[in-house]
C-alpha cells in the first residue's frame, strides 16, 4: 500500500497572515492631521491665555485706580470709630490710655456693640 | 486671624458717633461696586495726582497713615466724586420690563426690596451729568454679568466715547504690550457670552 505523500509540487502555502483591507488614511497622514489639530488647539489656547492676561491687567488697574478712594473711606471710618472710642474711654475712666507702647495706629480687633440691635 | 481686616460694618456694629468738628466733613462716594468699576479708569485718569499723593502719604507714615492722611484722603474722595452730584433712584426695573425676561411685577418688587434709596445713588458727578444713560447702562450690565468687563464692551464703548467727548477723560490701561490693540478696544472678545459687535 503506497504511503500518503505530499502532492506533486508541494503543498500550497498556509495562509496564516490576516488578509484585511487597509482602511483609512496612511499613518503618516493621520499623524500629520493630529499634529495639525493639536497645533491649532494650542494656538487658540495661547491666544486665550494672552487675552486673559490682558483682561487681568485691566481688572487689576481698575482696582488700582479705586484703592486710594476705598482706603480713604475706610480710614476715615476707622479714625472716626477710634476717636469715638477714646472719647468714650475718657468719659468712663477719666483719661484716655493706650494699651499699646507705641504711637502707631492699631486697627481695632474688637468693637463695642450696642446693647440692642440698631436699625 | 492676625491678617484679618477689622471692618465693622455689620448691622450690630454700628457706631454712629460722627467725626469731631475740627476734622472737615466730606461726603462719601456712596456708589456701589459696579458704578465704581465702570468709572474706575476715569477716576484714575482725573485723580491720579491726588491718588498718588494719598498713597505716598500712607507709605511715608507707616502705622499712622490712617490719622495722618485724612486730608489727602478727603481730596481723593472729593476728586472721585467730581468725576461722576445727581442723586437718582434705581430705575432698572422699568428697563427690565421693556426688555422682557422675568415678570416686571416680580422684578420691581425684588429690586425695591433689595436696593434702598442710598445704595444706588451713583455719585460720580461729571459722568452723571453728561453721560448718565450710558453710564447706567454699562454698570447695570456689569451688575448683571458678574462684573465681568468683557461681557459689556458695547456699553463700555458708548460710555467711553461719551466721556471722552464731554470730559476729555480716556480709558488707558498702563503697561499694555506695544503693538497690540488694548483689550477694551478689541472687537472680538473671546470670553464673552455674546457678540458685542463692532
Amino acid at each position: 500500500m503506497p504511503q500518503d505523500l505530499p502532492p506533486v509540487g508541494g503543498y500550497e502555502p498556509v495562509q496564516y497572515k490576516r488578509n484585511l483591507p487597509a482602511r483609512g488614511f496612511r499613518p503618516s497622514v493621520l499623524l500629520m492631521g493630529v499634529a495639525g489639530i493639536m497645533a491649532f488647539g494650542f494656538y487658540k489656547v495661547g491666544k486665550g491665555i494672552r487675552e486673559q492676561n490682558e483682561l487681568a491687567r485691566e481688572k487689576m488697574w481698575s482696582r488700582i485706580h479705586l484703592i486710594p478712594l476705598l482706603t480713604a473711606e475706610e480710614d476715615r471710618d476707622l479714625v472716626r470709630r477710634h476717636l469715638a472710642d477714646q472719647a468714650r474711654e475718657k468719659e468712663l475712666l477719666g483719661s484716655a490710655s493706650s494699651p499699646y507702647n507705641s504711637d502707631r495706629f492699631v486697627r481695632p480687633t474688637y468693637a463695642i456693640t450696642p446693647s440692642q440691635k440698631s436699625n | 486671624m492676625s491678617g484679618r481686616k477689622a471692618v465693622f460694618n455689620q448691622t450690630t456694629l454700628i457706631d454712629t458717633t460722627p467725626l469731631p468738628a475740627d476734622i472737615p466733613a466730606v461726603t462719601e462716594i456712596g456708589a456701589s461696586s459696579a458704578p465704581l468699576l465702570s468709572a474706575s479708569f476715569f477716576i484714575g485718569a482725573r485723580c491720579k495726582p491726588y491718588n498718588d499723593d494719598f498713597m505716598q502719604c500712607k507709605t511715608e507714615n507707616p502705622g499712622k497713615g490712617e490719622v495722618e492722611c485724612l486730608k489727602e484722603g478727603r481730596r481723593v474722595t472729593r476728586c472721585a466724586r467730581s468725576v461722576g452730584r445727581l442723586k437718582r433712584r434705581w430705575q432698572g426695573s422699568r428697563d427690565r420690563a421693556r426688555k422682557g425676561g422675568r415678570g416686571p411685577e416680580e422684578r420691581r418688587h425684588s429690586y425695591k426690596e433689595v436696593f434702598t434709596d442710598w445704595a444706588y445713588t451713583d455719585r460720580l458727578d461729571d459722568v452723571n451729568k453728561h453721560c448718565l444713560a450710558e453710564f447706567r447702562k454699562h454698570w447695570t450690565c456689569l451688575d448683571n454679568n458678574n462684573q465681568q468687563l468683557w461681557q459689556c464692551r458695547a456699553q463700555e464703548w458708548k460710555l467711553n466715547k461719551c466721556v471722552f467727548d464731554n470730559l476729555k477723560l480716556e480709558k488707558v490701561i498702563p503697561d499694555t504690550p506695544a503693538g497690540e490693540t488694548p483689550i477694551h478696544l478689541r472687537t472680538r472678545q473671546t470670553y464673552s457670552h455674546h457678540n458685542s459687535g463692532p
